[in-house]
C-alpha cells in the first residue's frame, strides 16, 4: 500500500542523494473512518429530551376550610379528552392531527335548572387545541390568552427589552434578569390572572394533558393544577354531547 | 514518422485530505453523541415548548408503555470523584435492589425472592427493567438476548413492575418498594434532584390513555414525590 518512488530521471549527477517521495494510500482509512462515522451517526440521539416539571398536590386529606379555594371568578376549569374509535386507537382529524378535545367551564359548573333532564344552564363549551396561526391564536390558547392578558402584555413589553438587551449587554445576565422579571408578572396578585384546573377523562391521551400543561407554558398562566375528573363533571359533559353531538 | 507516446499518468488520488476530514467528523460524533438507550417499548413522547433538558446522571425514570407495563431505569452520579464512585450507576443499581428485594422479603415472607451475587452484578448492568419480584430470579438468570426478548412481550403477564390504586404505605406496591428503595439508595445527589423534581421522568407514549398513565401518577402522589418531569419532545413549528 505505501509505495516508496524513484523520482530520479536518470539526469542527477552521480554521487547526489536519490530524493524518495513517499504515497500512502489512504483509501482503507477513509473506508473504515466512513464506516465508523455511519455507526455513531445511527446509533447517537442529537436531541436531547425536553421536561415539563409539574407538582402536584399532595394527597392528605385537607380540611374543608384551610383548602384554597380559587375565586370562582378566576377559576376555569379544562376537562381533556380524546375522541377514540371502538378499538380504542385515536382518532385523527382530516390534517391527521390527533381529535384532542378540550371541555371548559368558568367558575363553578352550573347544574340548576333542570328541565326534560337537560341541563339549561350547563355552561361548559367545547374547544380543540388548535395553536397559532400566524400570530392569531386559535381554540383554547386563545381562550386562555384572554383570560391571562394582563400579564401577557406585560411580558410581551418585557420581551421587547429583553430582545434589545436593556437590562445587561451580556446575554446570561440579560436573561436571568428578564426570567426574574417574567416570575414576578406572572405571580403579580394585581393582576387578574386566572386559576386554571386541568382535568383528563379517562380516554384522554397523554399528547392531550402534555398539551394542556403545555398551553399553561405558552400563555404564561402561573397557577395550575391537575384534578381528578368528578361526577359533577361527567354530568356536564355528556348532557353536553347529548344536546350538541360529539 | 514515429510512434506518439502515449503518457501514463498514475491514477492514485491523493486521500490525505479526505482522511482528515472523516477523522475530524468521527472525532465530533464520538464526542458528542450519547447513545439510544434500550427499551423494551418505543414510546413517542409528546411534544411541549418547554426547554428544560432532561439530567443523564441521577435519574429515575418511569417508563409507561401502551399496554399499561411500568419499566424503571436508574442513572447514578457520573461524576466518579464524587462519594469515591460509590454513588455511580453500578453500585448505586445494587444497593436499590438489595434494599428492594428486602422489603419485598419483609412484606411477603412466604414468597421470598433469594438473589445469588451474580444475579446483583446481572442486575447493575441492565438499563430498564420492569419484572414483578416473582420473576426476577428466573430473568436474572436468562441469557442477554433471552432477557431482552423477554421484556419486550407486552402480553406477557409476568412483564412490568405491579401497580395497582394502593394507597397505604404500611403495605406498599411492588412500584411503591422500587420507587422508595430509589429514594433511599444512598446517593444523596439523587435524593435531593428527586426532591427538586428532576430526578423523576415520567416517558410515556402520546396515544397513551390518561387512566394508565394516572396510575404512576396517582402512586407517586402516595409515595409523597409530588413533584417530577415528565418526559416531552421539542414541539416543532407546525404544532
Amino acid at each position: 500500500m505505501a509505495q516508496i518512488e524513484q523520482s530520479d530521471k536518470g539526469k542527477k549527477k552521480k554521487g547526489a542523494q536519490k530524493k524518495m517521495s513517499i504515497h500512502v494510500d489512504f483509501t482503507p482509512m477513509v473506508d473504515m473512518n466512513m464506516l465508523l462515522i455511519t455507526f455513531f451517526m445511527l446509533c447517537t440521539t442529537m436531541i436531547k429530551s425536553q421536561t415539563l416539571q409539574i407538582t402536584l398536590p399532595t394527597n392528605e386529606k385537607i380540611e374543608q376550610q384551610d383548602m384554597n379555594k380559587a375565586k370562582e371568578s378566576e377559576a376555569i376549569t379544562l376537562i381533556v379528552t380524546t375522541e377514540r374509535d371502538a378499538e380504542g386507537n385515536v382518532k385523527r382529524d382530516d390534517e391527521g392531527r390527533p381529535m384532542n378535545v378540550v371541555y371548559y367551564y368558568e367558575g363553578q359548573p352550573d347544574l340548576t335548572n333542570v328541565v326534560d333532564g337537560k341541563l339549561a344552564n350547563n355552561n361548559i363549551h367545547k374547544e380543540a387545541f388548535l395553536g397559532n396561526d400566524g400570530a392569531v391564536q386559535r381554540g383554547i390558547r386563545k381562550i386562555l390568552h384572554d383570560r391571562n392578558k394582563q400579564v401577557l402584555e406585560k411580558i410581551d413589553k418585557l420581551k421587547v427589552q429583553w430582545r434589545n438587551k436593556e437590562f445587561s449587554p451580556k446575554s446570561e445576565t440579560n436573561d436571568s434578569i428578564y426570567q426574574a422579571k417574567a416570575k414576578e408578572i406572572r405571580n403579580d396578585s394585581t393582576l387578574t390572572r386566572p386559576v386554571v384546573i386541568i382535568k383528563a377523562t379517562p380516554e384522554a391521551s397523554w399528547e392531550s394533558l402534555i398539551g394542556a400543561l403545555d398551553e399553561m407554558q405558552i400563555n404564561q398562566i402561573s397557577r395550575y393544577q391537575i384534578d381528578n375528573i368528578n361526577q359533577v363533571d361527567s354530568v356536564l359533559i355528556l348532557d353536553y354531547i347529548g344536546k350538541n353531538g360529539k | 514518422m514515429g510512434k506518439v507516446k502515449i503518457k501514463r499518468k498514475s491514477t492514485l488520488i491523493d486521500m490525505t485530505a479526505m482522511s482528515d476530514v472523516t477523522v475530524l467528523l468521527l472525532t465530533f460524533f464520538m464526542l458528542t453523541s450519547t447513545f439510544l438507550q434500550k427499551e423494551p417499548v418505543t414510546v413517542m413522547t409528546p411534544s411541549s415548548v418547554s426547554e428544560i433538558k432532561v439530567p443523564t446522571a441521577n435519574l429515575a425514570s418511569i417508563l409507561v408503555s401502551p399496554e399499561g407495563k411500568v419499566f424503571l431505569s436508574i442513572a447514578g452520579e457520573a461524576d466518579p470523584t464524587v462519594a469515591d464512585g460509590e454513588w455511580a450507576t453500578e453500585p448505586i443499581r445494587k444497593e436499590i435492589l438489595t434494599k428492594a428485594v428486602a422489603e419485598y422479603n419483609r412484606i411477603h415472607p412466604s414468597k421470598k425472592v433469594n438473589l445469588t451475587e451474580k444475579d446483583v452484578e446481572v442486575f447493575s448492568k441492565l438499563t430498564t427493567f420492569g419484572v414483578p419480584f416473582q420473576n426476577l430470579e428466573k430473568f436474572l438468570r436468562m441469557s442477554q438476548t433471552d432477557q431482552d426478548k423477554f421484556i419486550s412481550d407486552m402480553n406477557n403477564a409476568g412483564v412490568g413492575i405491579p401497580i395497582d390504586d394502593n394507597k397505604d404505605l404500611e403495605k406498599p406496591n411492588e412500584f411503591q418498594i422500587w420507587m422508595r428503595a430509589i429514594y433511599s439508595s444512598g446517593n444523596e445527589n439523587l435524593q435531593s434532584s428527586m426532591k427538586k423534581g428532576e430526578g423523576i421522568a415520567v416517558k410515556a407514549d402520546k396515544g397513551t390513555p390518561y387512566s394508565i398513565v394516572h396510575h404512576v401518577l396517582d402512586n407517586l402522589q402516595t409515595l409523597k414525590m409530588n413533584r417530577f418531569s415528565l418526559m416531552t419532545a421539542l414541539k416543532t413549528e407546525q404544532d
